[in-house]
C-alpha cells in the first residue's frame, strides 16, 4: 500500500489538461470556454481526490459503521449479527454503564465551568500586556502543548501518598491518603489536571476576542463612573459571549471524551469511581473484544455530542434576536 | 459546529498584529494597589502552572530512593542515574525515533493533501464541490472514538496493525486542516491564479510555485499543530502499535509508569518526550500562540 496516494493517482489524468492547447488552430470560442471549465473541474477533482479517498475510507466509512455496529453482535473474526436494540438494552440494565455515564457527566460539569472561569479571569488579567505579562502568557500556554502522558505522570506523583498534596494534607492533620485512591476526591483530582492542561487555550481564544473590543466604549463608561464590575457585566461579557459559547461547546465535547488521563492516572478506579464512557468503550472493545457493545457506547457518545451541539444552536439562535 | 474551526484566519491578520503591538503598551487602568494585586495573581498562577514541570525535571535528576517532599524539590544532589537507566534499560531511543517518524511523515502528508484539497475547494469549480466540503466538515460531529473500532477492525483485516501505513494513513483525514487551508486560500485574490493560467503554467506547477509559497504562514501554524497532535497522540498508537518496537514515546513512557518504575525514571522518560516540544515552543512561540489566537486551532 502506497503512502502517497497523491503521487500514484496523478498520471492518468494528464490528458484532459492538455486538451485546450492542441486544438488551438480552430478556435471556436464556446468550445474553448467549455474546455477551460472542464480543465478546471478535472484539476479540482484531482486535487481533492487523495484527501477525499482518505476521508471516505477512514472517516465516512468508519463513522457510519461505528454507528451501525451498535445494533450488531460483533466479535473480531466473526461476521456481525444484527440484534436490533439488544446492545442498548443490555447497557440500560448494566449498572457499570450508568456509573460511567454519571462519572462522565459529573466530570464535565465540574471541569468545564471551572476551566472557563479561570480562562476568563486570566484573559482579563493578561489583557494589557507588558514584557512580564507576555512572559506569563507563554507559561500559561505551556501545559496546552504538553502531552497528557507527561501530565498524567507528574500529577500521578503530585497526588500520590507522600507527594505534595498528601504532605500538605497530613501537615494539616487530614491524613496522607492519596486523592487518586478516594472515591470522592478522584474526580476532583482529574478536574485539576484537566483544567491545568486546558485553561491556557481558552485564555488565548478569549484574549484574541478581547483585543477586538473597541477601547472607546470602555473609556466612555469609565468616565461616566462605571465600576470595573459594571464594565465587565455590561460591556466585556456580552462581547465575549460568542467566544465563550465556542469554548463551552468544544470543552464540553472534549470532557465527555476524556480517556488518556483516566486510563493513565486511575485506570477507572477506585471502585469505578473514575470509570468514564470512553474508558468503558475502550475496555469493552479492546480488552473484552465486544465490538458491538463498545460501538453502542460510541452511539451514546454521539448522542451526547449532538445534544451539546443542539443546546449551542438553540442558545446562539436565541442570542441573535 | 463542535470543533475548533471558528474563524477564518485571513481577515484577522490585522488583529493578529494588534495582539502583538498591544503587548508593548504600558499598563493602563487601575491604581498602584490594583496593579500589584494583578501582577501578584499572575505570578502565583505562573508558579502553580510551572510547578509540575519544575518538579518533573528536577526529580528526574534525583536518585531513585528520594521521595521525601518537599526535600526532593531542592536543586542539589543531582545525578544522571535515571537517564542512564531509561536510556540503557528500555527502548526509549527507538520510541523517540518512532515518534519522530509518526509526526514528521504525518505533517508532510497532512500539509500536502490539505493544501491540495483546500485549494480545490477554494478556487476550482467542480461538480459536488460544496456537498463534499460540507460532508468533510460534518464529520467533526461524529466523535473520533465512534470510528475507533471499525477502523481498527478494517485495518486488522488488511493486516495494517503494527504497520506504519496503518498507523499514519487514518490520521491524515483531518477536517480541521482542510478547513483552515480552504479559508486561507479563499482570501488570496483570483487574479494571481488567472495570471499564472494565461502564462500557460500547468495546474501542478501553479500549485507548487504559487499556491504553496503564498500559504507559507498558515502552513507553518498548521504544521506546528499537526506535529503536536501526533507527537502527543496516545490512544491511536496504543491501539495500533502492538509491538514494542513500533511504540511511540507516549505509549513507551506510559508503559514505564505501568511497570511501576520509580518516579525519577518515569520522569526522565517524560522529560525527554517533552524536550523537543519545549524547545520548539521556545523558538517558535509565535506560531503556537498566534496560531491559536488567529485560527482557534486547538493545541
Amino acid at each position: 500500500m502506497s503512502a502517497h496516494p497523491a503521487l500514484s493517482e496523478a498520471p492518468p489524468r494528464g490528458e484532459p489538461s492538455a486538451v485546450p492547447r492542441p486544438d488551438g488552430p480552430s478556435p471556436v470560442r464556446p468550445r474553448r470556454l467549455l474546455s477551460h471549465r472542464r480543465r478546471e473541474a478535472y484539476a479540482g477533482l484531482l486535487f481533492v481526490l487523495p484527501m477525499a479517498l482518505l476521508f471516505i475510507i477512514f472517516r465516512f466509512g468508519p463513522s457510519l459503521a461505528g454507528l451501525l455496529l451498535g445494533f450488531f453482535d460483533y466479535y473480531p473474526g466473526d461476521t456481525p449479527e444484527f440484534v436490533g436494540v439488544e446492545n442498548f438494552k443490555r447497557l440500560a440494565e448494566d449498572p457499570n454503564f450508568w456509573t460511567a455515564l454519571k462519572v462522565t457527566l459529573i466530570f464535565g460539569f465540574l471541569s468545564v465551568p471551572t476551566g472557563l472561569a479561570i480562562s476568563t479571569v486570566m484573559a482579563l488579567l493578561v489583557r494589557r500586556g507588558s514584557r512580564t505579562v507576555n512572559f506569563f502568557r507563554s507559561v500559561y500556554f505551556l501545559p496546552v502543548i504538553t502531552s497528557l502522558v507527561v501530565a498524567a505522570a507528574v500529577f500521578g506523583w503530585f497526588f500520590s501518598t507522600g507527594g505534595p498534596v498528601s504532605s500538605v494534607q497530613s501537615a494539616l492533620g487530614l491524613g496522607d491518603a492519596s486523592w487518586l485512591r478516594s472515591e470522592t476526591l478522584v474526580i476532583l483530582a482529574l478536574v485539576v489536571v484537566n483544567v491545568w492542561t486546558r485553561y491556557g487555550y481558552g485564555m488565548l481564544i478569549l484574549l484574541a476576542r478581547l483585543q477586538d473590543q473597541p477601547r472607546e466604549l470602555e473609556d466612555a463608561m469609565r468616565t461616566d463612573g462605571a465600576s470595573s464590575m459594571q464594565r465587565f457585566r455590561h460591556l466585556t461579557l456580552p462581547h465575549l459571549r460568542p467566544a465563550l459559547f465556542f469554548l463551552a461547546v468544544i470543552e464540553t465535547t472534549a470532557s465527555f471524551q476524556i480517556f488518556d488521563l483516566v486510563y493513565l492516572m486511575t485506570g477507572g478506579g477506585p471502585a469505578r469511581a473514575s470509570h468514564t464512557l470512553v474508558l468503558d468503550l475502550y475496555e469493552r472493545g479492546f480488552r473484552n473484544l465486544e465490538f458491538g457493545m463498545a460501538s453502542a457506547i460510541g452511539g451514546v457518545l454521539f448522542v451526547l455530542t449532538l445534544v451539546v451541539a443542539g443546546i449551542q444552536h438553540f442558545m446562539l439562535g436565541r442570542d441573535r434576536t | 459546529m463542535t470543533h475548533p474551526v471558528h474563524q477564518p484566519p485571513q481577515p484577522r491578520v490585522t488583529s493578529r498584529r494588534r495582539l502583538r503591538l498591544d503587548t508593548g503598551t504600558p499598563d493602563a487602568g487601575g491604581s498602584r494597589l490594583g496593579r500589584a494585586v494583578r501582577l501578584g495573581t499572575l505570578a502565583l498562577m505562573a508558579v502553580l502552572t510551572f510547578f509540575p514541570f519544575y518538579a518533573m525535571v528536577l526529580i528526574s535528576f534525583k536518585p531513585a530512593g528520594a521521595v521525601d517532599f518537599p526535600g526532593i524539590l531542592a536543586p542539589w544532589n543531582l545525578e544522571l542515574s535515571a537517564y542512564q537507566r531509561v536510556l540503557g534499560g528500555s527502548d526509549l531511543i527507538r520510541w523517540f525515533i518512532n515518534s519522530v517518524i509518526y509526526s514528521l511523515v504525518s505533517v508532510v502528508l497532512v500539509l500536502l493533501l490539505a493544501t491540495l484539497a483546500g485549494y480545490a475547494f477554494a478556487k476550482k469549480r467542480f461538480p459536488g464541490r460544496s456537498g463534499l466540503f460540507w460532508s468533510f466538515l460534518a464529520m467533526v460531529m461524529v466523535p473520533y472514538h465512534v470510528t475507533l473500532i471499525p477502523t481498527f477492525a478494517m485495518l486488522s483485516q488488511l493486516h495494517g496493525v503494527s504497520t506504519w501505513w496503518g498507523l499514519i494513513l487514518p490520521t491524515i483525514a483531518n477536517a480541521q486542516a482542510v478547513f483552515l487551508m480552504r479559508q486561507f486560500i479563499l482570501g488570496i485574490p483570483d487574479d494571481l491564479f488567472e495570471a499564472a493560467r494565461i502564462d500557460g503554467a500547468s495546474e501542478l506547477r501553479t500549485f507548487f510555485t504559487l499556491v504553496v509559497p503564498l500559504c507559507r504562514p498558515i502552513l507553518a501554524t498548521l504544521g506546528v499543530f499537526v506535529f503536536l497532535w501526533h507527537w502527543n497522540d496516545f490512544l491511536w498508537p496504543l491501539i495500533m502499535a502492538r509491538k514494542t518496537d513500533m511504540w511511540t514515546l507516549t505509549v513507551g513512557v506510559s508503559s514505564l509508569q505501568e511497570q511501576a518504575a520509580p518516579f525519577n525514571v518515569v520522569f526522565a522518560g517524560a522529560t525527554l518526550s517533552l524536550a523537543p516540544v519545549f524547545i520548539a515552543y521556545l523558538f517558535a512561540q509565535r506560531h503556537f500562540v498566534e496560531g491559536v489566537a488567529s485560527t482557534g486551532i486547538k493545541g
